[in-house]
C-alpha cells in the first residue's frame, strides 16, 4: 500500500482549503445573483395586469370551439391488384345548436368514389349521383327545410368535401361512402396509400371582392377567401386544429381493418406509417390496428412483397356489370439491369422550401437532394432552384458535376431554410424554359421535390404539359401528407415517374429508385394488341421505367374470348414483345374493375383538355360516364336527403368547419405567429452578468495579492 | 508547478470584460438599428406617397414601408413594413398577414417588444389607432382588447365573426431576456368612426 508523506498531504489540503475559502463564496455570490435576476424576472411576468380587468389568459379571437367531433373508419379489402375501400365518417353534435357540418377530406387521387349513404337514428339513407349544380340545390333545399342531407363533392381528385345538415344537439349521424382504388406495383413491392389529413394548400393569386366570388356563405368556414388564380380557396382551405395531434389522445380518430389476399405467395407485409396487428389465414392476411384508435395526421401505407419466384409477370382482372364486361391488364417488364448508356444527363433539381416544408419535411427534401447529388457523375450537368414566394438558382446555368461544383451545391442545399409562401409555377417554369431553349445532346431531367400544397394545381400542371419538350419531370414527394395526385399527374405529364418520402427512413431507398428512374426509361414505344374489339379507357401509352408495370383498364364491346393479348415494345432499344392467354389462368375475376375502367375513363376525358379540347364537350362526356357509372366527378356529387323533417324551421341552423390535423412533423405554419422578440434584452442580460463577475474578480483582487509574497516565498 | 490562480485572473478578467463587450455592443447595435432605420424609412415613406409606388428605404433592403401606423396617446409613429422576417423586423414593425375574416380583411402588424413594440405594454382598451396606406387614406381603430395567447397552441386566426380589424402582435413577457419564448401579446383593434385629425375629408370639412 501507499503511504502518503505528510508534507505533500499537508499541502494538498491547504491548497484545497484555500480554493475552498477563494471560490466558495465567489460562487454563492454568482449563484444569488442569478437567483436574484431570474426573482425579478418572474416577478415581472405577474406584475402586468390589463386596464379593463378582463380576463387574460382567454381564448382568442379563434373562431368558435368546433360543435361537431368527427371520427373515420377504414375498411379495406384488396383483392390482387384492386382495393374495395368503405370509408365510415362519423360526426357527432356536441353543441347545444343544430349544426351544419362542413369536412373538407382527402381521398386517394385515382380512387372511384362510386356508393355513399348517410346513417342517423338507426335509419339508413342511400345517396345519389346527380350533376353538381343540382345536388347543390337539392342540398340547400333540404338543409333549409329542416330535413337531414349529406352532399360529397370532389374539390380536387384527391381532395374531397362533406356536408352534413341538420345534426341535431347531441346526435351522432355518419356517412359512409366505397370506393376503388388501383394497387400500386413498383420496385417489386405492392402498396396502397390512404391519405388521412391535408397539408393546407398556399392560395396564390389577389383575393377577389366579396361580393363577386359567390362563395361567401362557406367562406367564414375556410382560412382563404377566393383570389384569381384560385376561385375556389374557401373550399380547399379547410381549418386545422391549432395543435398537433398524437396517436395517445387523437384529435381525429381513426381506425384501419384490412384484409388483404395478395393472390400470390407474400414474402413481407408492412405498415411503415402505423403500427398494426397481423394474422393470417391460408394466403389472406387481416390487418388491424395494434394500439386502438390513431391520429390522422399521416396517409397510412401498406406495402407486401410478393415471394422470390412468385413476382407478377402478367394478369388480366375481370369484371362483368350489367352484362358489360371490363377489364384490367397488368404487365411487368423484365427486371433487366439498365444498359450503362453514358448519355450525359442535365439534372435540374428543384426545391421547394415554403413555410409548409417546415420542420421534418425540408430536412427530408434537403437529405434526398444531397443523396442525389451523391449519385451525379462527372459528366453530368446539374443545377439547383430553391422557391418559396421566389426563387433562386445556385447557377445562372447548369454546371458541370466537377468536385468544386458539387461543394457549393452541398453548402447551398444545407443552407435551406423554410419560409414564406408557394409560388410554384415561376420556378418550373424556368427550369423547363431553359431545356426548350438548349439544344444539346444532353438528356434533360427536372426532379422536384415538395410536398405539392398548393391550391392551383391545374395551372402548373397545364404549364408542364405545355413546356415539357424533351424534358423529363420527376416528382418526388415529401412529408406525412403530400398533395400525391398533383405530383403523380405532373410526373405523367413530364413522362417521368413519382415517388414518396414519407419517412426520414426512406430517404435513401427511395433516391436509389430515383436514380434508376433517371438511369432512362426501360420500354419504349410500348403497344397492347388485342385479339377483339375494346375500349380503352386511358390516352396514349407512357414509356415505363425499370420496376413499374403497364396497366390497362378496358372496356370489352363482346364477352372477353379466347385470344391473345400481345404487349410489344423496345426494351433497352431491342424489339420485345409478351403474350397473354385469355381465358387462361392469368385471367382472374375482381371486383370493382368496372368502376377503375370508368374512373381511367373519366380521367382519360379529363386529360383531353391538353390537347385542346373544350371544356363543354369534356364536360358532357364526364358526365355521361359518371352518371352511368354512379361515380363522384368533378361535374357530379353525391347528395343523400332524408324524407322526415327533424329541426323546426324556427330553430337555427349553425354552420360548423370540422377541423382537420396538422399533418405530423410539420412545424406549425401559415397562420403562426411570429418571432416578436429580438437578442438585444438577453445580450443586455448576459453582458450584465459577464460585468458583475468581471466586477467580482477585481474586488478579489485585494486580499489575493497578500497570499502572494506566500507563494513567492515557497 | 500549476499556473496559480493568480496568474489567471488578468487573462481571465481581460476575456470577461471582451465578452461583456461584445455582448453590450451587440444590444446597443440592435437599438440603434431601430431607431436610425425609422428615420430611413419616413423618407422612403414620404417618397412613396409622391411617388405612388414603393420605395426601397436603401439600396440594398429587401422590404419597404407599406403603412403608417400611430397611436397618438402614447406618442406612438411607426412606419410599417412589409413582411415579417427577421430582416425586416430589426428596421421597424412589419404587416404579417392580411386574413379575410368574415366581415373582411384583418391586417396583422407584428414589432420587436423591446423595440418598436414596446409601447404596447400601455396599450388600453378604447384608445384610438390610426392605419395609413400608401395612396393616403386613413383607417381608424379603437383598441378592443388586450390578451395574452400561448403560441404553441394557437395560431393566429381572425375572429369567424364582426367587421375587419386589425391585430398588433408582438412577444410577451415584455422584459423577458430571453428572446424566443411562446406567448404573445395581442392587442385587437376594431373599426371606429373617427376621423383622423389631418385626414382630408376633415380638413375639407
Amino acid at each position: 500500500m501507499m503511504t502518503i508523506r505528510p508534507v505533500h498531504h499537508f499541502l494538498a489540503a491547504r491548497t484545497l482549503l484555500r480554493l475552498c475559502f477563494v471560490l466558495l463564496p465567489r460562487l454563492v455570490a454568482l449563484f444569488l445573483c442569478g437567483l436574484l435576476l431570474n426573482a425579478s424576472i418572474a416577478r415581472a411576468d405577474v406584475g402586468f395586469e390589463p386596464g379593463s380587468g378582463q380576463l387574460l389568459l382567454q381564448r382568442p379571437g379563434l373562431p368558435p370551439e368546433p360543435a361537431l367531433l368527427q371520427h373515420s373508419r377504414f375498411a379495406v379489402q384488396i383483392a390482387g391488384m384492386v382495393a374495395v375501400v368503405r370509408l365510415q365518417q362519423t360526426f357527432e353534435n356536441t353543441s347545444g345548436d343544430w349544426a351544419e357540418g362542413v369536412y373538407a377530406f382527402p381521398l386517394p387521387g385515382d380512387a372511384a368514389v362510386r356508393h355513399m349513404e348517410m346513417r342517423a337514428g338507426g335509419r339508413r339513407i342511400v345517396g345519389k349521383v346527380r350533376e353538381r349544380q343540382e345536388a347543390q340545390a337539392i342540398y340547400q333545399q333540404a338543409a333549409s327545410s329542416g330535413r337531414k342531407a349529406s352532399l360529397v363533392s370532389q374539390q380536387r381528385p384527391n381532395l374531397f368535401q362533406n356536408r352534413i345538415a341538420n345534426v341535431a344537439p347531441g346526435e351522432t349521424v355518419s356517412v359512409e361512402l366505397e370506393f376503388v382504388q388501383p394497387v400500386e406495383f413498383a420496385q417489386g413491392r405492392f402498396s396502397l396509400r390512404l391519405p388521412m389529413t391535408l397539408t393546407p394548400r398556399y392560395i396564390p393569386g389577389i383575393s377577389l371582392p366579396r361580393a363577386e366570388n359567390g362563395a361567401a356563405e362557406a367562406s367564414y368556414l375556410a382560412w382563404h377567401a377566393a383570389t384569381d388564380q384560385v376561385p375556389d380557396a374557401p373550399l380547399i382551405a379547410a381549418w386545422q386544429h391549432p395543435r398537433a395531434g398524437a396517436d395517445a389522445l387523437p384529435l381525429n380518430p381513426v381506425d384501419i381493418a384490412v384484409e388483404l389476399d395478395a393472390g400470390l405467395p407474400l414474402a413481407q407485409v408492412d405498415t411503415p406509417s402505423h403500427a398494426m396487428r397481423l394474422s393470417r389465414e391460408g394466403s389472406r392476411y387481416a390487418l388491424q390496428l395494434a394500439r386502438g384508435p390513431a391520429e390522422m395526421d399521416r396517409d397510412f401505407v401498406l406495402r407486401w412483397t410478393p415471394a422470390t419466384g412468385s413476382e407478377p409477370r402478367a394478369a388480366l382482372f375481370t369484371e362483368a356489370v350489367d352484362g358489360d364486361h371490363y377489364g384490367m391488364l397488368m404487365v411487368v417488364p423484365p427486371a433487366l439491369t439498365q444498359a450503362d448508356t453514358a448519355i450525359p444527363r442535365e439534372l435540374v433539381f428543384v426545391i421547394d422550401t415554403s413555410g409548409s416544408m417546415g420542420g421534418v419535411p425540408l430536412q427530408q427534401a434537403r437529405h434526398s437532394l444531397a443523396a442525389a447529388l451523391d449519385s451525379l457523375r462527372p459528366a453530368d450537368h446539374f443545377n439547383i432552384i430553391a422557391f418559396d414566394h421566389e426563387y433562386r438558382s445556385l447557377f445562372a446555368k447548369s454546371r458541370q458535376a466537377v468536385p468544386d461544383a458539387l461543394r457549393q451545391a452541398r453548402r447551398f442545399v444545407s443552407k435551406l431554410e423554410a419560409g414564406g409562401g408557394t409560388e410554384m409555377l415561376p420556378p418550373l417554369q424556368h427550369a423547363l424554359q431553359q431545356g426548350l431553349a438548349t439544344t444539346n445532346e444532353r438528356l434533360r431531367q427536372v426532379v422536384f421535390l415538395t410536398d405539392g400544397a398548393v391550391g392551383n394545381e391545374q395551372a402548373i400542371i397545364d404549364m408542364i404539359a405545355v413546356r415539357i419538350g424533351a424534358s423529363r419531370l420527376f416528382t418526388v414527394g415529401i412529408g406525412s401528407a403530400p398533395n400525391s395526385w398533383f405530383l403523380r399527374e405532373a410526373a405523367a405529364l413530364g413522362r417521368g415517374r413519382h415517388l414518396h418520402v414519407g419517412e426520414s427512413s426512406e430517404v435513401s431507398t427511395q433516391m436509389d429508385a430515383l436514380v434508376d428512374y433517371l438511369a432512362a426509361p426501360l420500354l419504349t414505344d410500348v403497344r397492347v394488341d388485342w385479339p377483339q374489339a375494346v375500349a380503352e379507357a386511358g390516352g396514349p401509352l407512357p414509356d415505363l421505367y425499370a420496376g413499374a408495370p403497364l396497366i390497362r383498364s378496358v372496356h370489352f364491346n363482346t364477352p372477353p374470348q379466347v385470344g391473345v393479348i400481345r404487349v410489344s415494345g423496345r426494351l433497352n432499344g431491342q424489339p420485345w414483345r409478351q403474350e397473354l392467354e385469355l381465358g387462361d389462368s392469368a385471367q382472374q375475376p375482381a371486383r370493382g374493375v368496372g368502376s377503375l375502367w370508368a374512373r381511367a375513363r373519366i380521367q382519360a376525358l379529363l386529360d383531353e383538355r391538353y390537347t385542346g379540347a373544350r371544356e363543354a364537350v369534356i364536360r358532357a362526356n364526364v358526365l355521361a360516364v359518371a352518371l352511368q357509372h354512379q361515380l363522384l366527378s368533378p361535374y357530379t356529387s353525391f347528395v343523400a336527403v332524408e324524407e322526415q323533417v327533424s329541426r323546426p324551421t324556427d330553430v337555427p341552423l349553425k354552420p360548423d368547419a370540422v377541423r382537420n390535423t396538422r399533418p405530423g412533423g410539420q412545424s406549425s405554419q401559415g397562420f403562426a405567429y411570429p418571432q416578436t422578440a429580438t437578442t438585444a434584452s438577453s445580450k443586455l442580460f448576459f453582458a450584465c452578468l459577464l460585468l458583475f463577475v468581471a466586477l467580482l474578480f477585481w474586488v478579489m483582487r485585494g486580499p489575493e495579492l497578500d497570499h502572494v509574497p506566500d507563494d513567492a516565498k515557497r | 508547478m500549476m499556473p496559480s490562480v493568480n496568474a489567471l485572473r488578468r487573462p481571465a478578467l481581460v476575456l470577461v470584460l471582451l465578452l461583456a463587450g461584445w455582448q453590450l455592443w451587440g444590444a446597443v447595435w440592435i437599438h440603434t438599428k431601430a431607431a436610425l432605420a425609422q428615420y430611413l424609412l419616413v423618407r422612403a415613406w414620404d417618397s412613396a406617397q409622391r411617388e405612388g409606388e414603393a420605395q426601397k428605404p436603401w439600396p440594398w433592403a429587401d422590404t419597404w414601408p407599406v403603412a403608417r401606423l400611430q397611436l397618438p396617446t402614447l406618442d406612438a409613429d411607426y412606419r410599417v413594413l412589409a413582411g415579417t422576417s427577421g430582416q425586416a423586423l430589426a428596421f421597424g414593425p412589419g404587416l404579417h398577414e392580411v386574413f379575410d375574416g368574415a366581415g373582411g380583411r384583418w391586417a396583422v402588424i407584428a414589432g420587436h417588444r423591446d423595440t418598436h413594440f414596446g409601447f404596447l405594454q400601455s396599450v388600453q382598451p378604447g384608445m384610438a389607432l390610426w392605419l395609413e396606406d400608401m395612396a393616403g387614406s386613413v383607417r381608424a381603430f379603437q383598441v378592443a382588447s388586450v390578451r395574452v395567447v400561448d403560441s404553441r397552441v394557437e395560431t393566429l386566426q381572425p375572429p369567424s365573426a364582426g367587421p375587419a380589424g386589425l391585430l398588433l402582435v408582438t412577444c410577451y413577457p415584455f422584459n423577458d431576456w430571453r428572446p424566443n419564448g411562446p406567448l404573445r401579446y395581442v392587442v385587437e383593434a376594431m373599426p371606429s368612426p373617427a376621423v383622423h385629425p389631418l385626414a382630408r375629408g376633415s380638413m375639407d370639412g
